[in-house]
């Protein structure tokens, strides 16, 4: 189906780096399609680009972007900044700031070309390999760990210098977005270019309110990179975790609180990713009553010491991280109400995630497909396959 | 002696009447049921026929004792020329004190008409992108729990997940209501022993207030909140270790900055023993505790309190609403306490002085909103659970407490309401007619604790349905995740900068 000849009407309006002033949240519907290669080979950004592409129903041309991990093998140690700059004056005092804070390896500007249907203004996308300035405190703070300080430095660019947004900030990683339909965004960036071990993609329904470049999912902090598709009625409760844990809301959406509280809860609080994943989707009183006296304790400890973690409303997740293992996590809501399937190829070298089957079928037509439990995540890790299908107990199944 | 010294030395004035028993001749067969049940004798017998004397509170009893309905409770006009400063409360206020020479006392929360912030707020409901939940037919879940929370917790892995660290002691709660303290002396043996029994009956934590615990009640332990109060009235290990929780009570909404007064008259055999006072002798609780002059006197009692019952229970603290509320409140979470109660200075109170009741404190919406902001900037609001009260009247009140941050609705009027409490106001005469606040045997007769507590059972069964509804039209399945959720709720008040303090969006104001 080609969009490009019959577009739907655009909004007027098209925003760069800078968030539309006022707009506080953004929300939708939307379609989400993960891909990964379990045995460590390399997947071309084409596939994503159709799985995505297929569930065309599922989005308005407000927002897409695409996730690839494996994709810097030659700068495993540094952190990848993709950032979004309004003009040559933010891009100017930014990277002064890096300078300052940032130890800047290799510097590129991003690959993109004009697509006929999309409407600029577009910002300028630039890359960076960094590493935090040897001995360099964060306003005093000298007991930082690198990725607690590299969060601090997006954190203050996001939140204090307008016109520019780092949009991905982790290791061996980044994120492709833009306002756009997904076909726009994967030809805007010419995701055919790169290819890597994993991917995660999204496109947007928003249904009240406009739309921007560094609104679009996927959400990133660090290496961990969220789709979502849903609302999360939850979402003043959740923003409390994360900015009593030192993290902005600079972009405020839903999906930027779930890619903290991720960080949050595996790599700050070491939790095994089912234990997260279950504070995030919790299993009732009613059914955590009939587990094991040890795993009733651990559920019942995980919803009362991470109550705010608790994602409510409908909403289906595709996680990626790179950082120790290149991981594909899936999960939906406790109640299901927004669709997610699951799948590998009969040759177990590829894993598939989607909102949809036809996002599967359409580049592995004999894939064998199921889903997960309501709470229950689906993982998988390069080299070790599928550790976890979504259909076990909730605190059996996977190792990180 | 000269004429002028005969005079009398002091010149009571009588108050004009503010109600009137009217009685139906037609109808009313001369039981003189009324004259017996009204304790504060407003009816008498003339002639053998049943006839309004004075002094009627409008307590309702008659009304509905009287076989025939032949008892109406008319409220008198006014008795004093108009005045739009010199309103009548004021000019009943000073004849009082011109009579009496002494601080006004009454009860019951105040009655000024102050604007109810709850009014202004109004709550979300779900629509296409977040479906609501049918709690008829999906599990919307109101589990509440009391006590520290960890802020983190600790899992270890192996075969089997486990949880290796963090958990603390914590109590249950199938519905986010406690019933607040009312003490004994303050609430007849009745009274107490039915709010006892609903507590246990809907697994819900009641208050034991600050009078002690009657032995009896041990039996209630496991949902009895103890309070350990400035006077330290009926404290000891036992007490510390029969109930499920302790608090500490530095404060109350009715009466910010004092503490509690029980006459003589009212302190019975039975509430000598359970406060360990002498039979008949005031039981006067200090202002201050006179151990805690500061947070680290604080600091020390919570962990005394804690070293007592063997790190087996949470200890909170209350406190009265007041302008400072959020620094104080964030004082206690570092100083320890697992939960903290905040009441509003709409709170109910069994006796106390109408200057600060009507005047001193903070409502509760604001009160709430401000601590649950401050504890989250500061990241502590995960380490501990919020108990308000003090002016929660219906179950749309409880929902917007919990959605400007409590995880607890604290609600005792209510629940006396619910066992038939008028809202007479006359709470610390010790005369209640309903057989609540009284400690006269005859009127304590009159509260048959079953029913009584079957009704509060009723009531906030209800409300624990209504809660469910509404969370459920918001898209929401368990009740935590409305807890401080101000994104739900749009002021529609009249003062915009009290919804900026409060951290609530106005009507009309969409996500973004
Ligand atoms: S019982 Fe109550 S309402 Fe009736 S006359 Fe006495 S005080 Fe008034
Ligand atoms: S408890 Fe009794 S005395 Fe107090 S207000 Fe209610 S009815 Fe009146």
């Amino acid at each position: 189906m080609s969009r490009a000849s019959n577009p739907l009407p655009k909004p007027e309006y098209a925003y760069g780096a800078a968030r539309p002033a006022g707009s506080t949240y953004l929300m939708g519907g939307c379609g989400i399609a993960g891909v990964m290669a379990l045995d460590g080979s390399t997947i071309s950004g084409n596939r994503i680009g159709s799985m995505l592409r297929t569930m065309g129903e599922r989005e308005n041309g407000l927002g897409a972007g695409y996730a690839c991990y494996g994709l810097f093998p030659q700068h495993l140690d540094e952190y990848c900044f993709q950032v979004f700059f309004d003009d040559e004056e933010i891009k100017k005092r930014v990277e002064e700031f890096f300078k300052d804070y940032l130890e800047i390896h290799h510097a590129e500007k991003v690959y993109s070309r004009p697509v006929q249907t999309m409407t600029p203004p577009f910002p300028k996308i630039w890359r960076y390999f960094v590493t935090p300035k040897p001995g360099k405190d964060w306003f005093g703070n000298t007991q930082l760990a690198q990725d607690d300080f590299i969060i601090q430095v997006v954190m203050h660019v996001n939140s204090t210098m307008n016109g520019a947004q780092i949009v991905s900030s982790g290791k061996n990683m980044a994120v492709f977005k833009g306002n756009g339909y997904s076909y726009e965004i994967a030809d805007f960036y010419d995701i055919s270019r790169y290819s890597g071990n994993l991917w995660i993609s999204h496109s947007r329904f928003p249904t009240n309110s406009p739309a921007w470049w560094a609104g679009a999912h996927p959400m990133s902090v660090l290496d961990w990179g969220v789709c979502h598709n849903g609302e999360i009625t939850s979402y003043g409760v959740n923003k409390k975790l994360v900015e009593m844990n030192g993290y902005k809301c600079t972009v405020q959406t839903d999906t930027e609180v779930v890619s903290y509280i991720w960080d949050l809860l595996v790599r700050k609080h070491k939790l095994p990713i089912q234990a997260a994943a279950f504070a995030m989707a919790p299993w009732t009183h009613e059914e955590i009553a009939t587990l094991d006296p040890d795993s009733r304790k651990l559920a019942t400890w995980l919803r009362i010491a991470y109550r705010e973690a608790f994602l409510n409303g409908p909403f289906s997740i595709l996680v990626g991280r790179s950082q120790p293992e290149i991981t594909l996590i899936a999960l939906a809501d406790r109640k299901k109400l927004r669709p997610m399937l699951v799948g590998k190829s009969p040759d177990d070298r590829l894993a598939f995630c989607a909102s949809e089957e036809c996002a599967v079928r359409t580049v592995q037509p004999d894939a064998i497909t199921w889903t997960c439990n309501a709470g229950s995540p689906f993982i998988a890790q390069v080299g070790k396959g599928i550790i976890r299908a979504g259909i076990e107990h909730p605190f059996q199944g996977a190792k990180q | 002696m000269s004429e002028k010294t005969d005079r009398p030395k002091r010149m009571e004035t009588r108050l004009p009447e503010k109600f009137m028993p009217t009685i139906n001749y037609n109808t009313c067969v001369q039981c003189k049921r009324c004259v017996n049940e009204c304790s504060f004798q407003a009816i008498d017998v003339r002639d053998n026929k049943v006839v309004p004397k004075g002094g009627c509170v409008a307590c309702g009893r008659c009304i509905a004792v009287c076989p025939t309905s032949a008892i109406e409770i008319r409220p008198l006009p006014s008795q004093f020329p108009p005045h739009g400063n010199w309103t009548e409360r004021m000019r009943r206020g000073i004849y009082a004190q011109a009579n009496s020479g002494g601080v006004l006392l009454s009860s019951c929360g105040t009655d000024e008409p102050y604007d109810v912030i709850f009014e202004d707020i109004l709550l979300d409901a779900a629509q296409v992108t977040n479906p609501s939940i049918d709690p008829l037919r999906e599990p919307v879940e109101t589990r509440t729990y009391l006590g520290g929370r960890p802020g983190r917790i600790e899992v270890c892995e192996g075969e089997h997940m486990k949880l290796c660290g963090g958990e603390g002691p914590i109590i249950e709660m199938d519905m986010p209501i406690m019933l607040g303290h009312v003490s004994l002396g303050s609430v007849s043996y009745n009274t107490q022993k039915a709010l006892f029994m609903a507590a246990k009956e809907l697994n819900i934590i009641a208050g034991s207030g600050e009078g002690g615990l009657h032995e009896d009640f041990y039996v209630y332990a496991d949902h009895i909140c103890s309070e350990v109060a400035s006077g330290r009235f009926g404290v000891n290990a036992s007490y510390l270790k029969n109930t499920a929780a302790v608090e500490i009570k530095v404060g109350q909404g009715a009466k910010p900055g004092l503490g509690g007064h029980l006459p003589g008259e009212k302190v019975t055999k039975l509430i000598s023993e359970t406060r360990m006072i002498p039979l008949g002798t005031d039981a006067l609780s200090p202002y201050p505790h006179h151990d805690i002059y500061s947070i680290e006197d604080l600091q020390q009692l919570i962990s005394v309190l804690k070293e007592a019952t063997e790190y087996g229970r949470p200890v909170g603290v209350k406190i009265a609403a007041v302008h400072n509320v959020g620094a104080i409140a964030s004082g206690i979470v570092r100083a320890g306490a697992d939960f903290i109660t905040i009441d509003g200075f709409k709170g109910g109170t069994g006796s106390a002085p109408r200057v600060i009741r009507d005047n001193a404190g903070l409502p509760i919406e604001v009160a709430i909103a401000v601590v649950d902001k401050r504890l989250t900037d500061e990241g502590l609001r995960n380490r501990v659970t919020i108990a308000a009260g003090g002016g929660i009247r219906c179950s749309a009140d409880m929902i917007k407490a919990i959605a400007l941050g409590a995880d607890i609705a604290m609600v005792s009027t209510a629940a006396m309401i619910a066992m038939g409490c008028r809202v007479c106001q006359q709470c610390h005469r010790g005369l209640c007619p309903w057989g609540i606040a009284t400690q006269r045997e005859d009127l304590m007769a009159r509260l048959d604790p079953e029913q009584a507590a079957a009704r509060v059972v009723r009531l906030f069964r209800a409300w624990n349905e209504e809660l469910r509804e509404v969370i459920g039209g918001m898209g929401i399945d368990s009740v935590e995740s409305l807890v401080g959720n101000r994104d739900r709720l749009r002021y529609m008040g009249p003062n915009p900068k009290i919804a900026e303090v409060m951290g609530l969006k106005t009507v009309g104001e969409g996500w973004g």
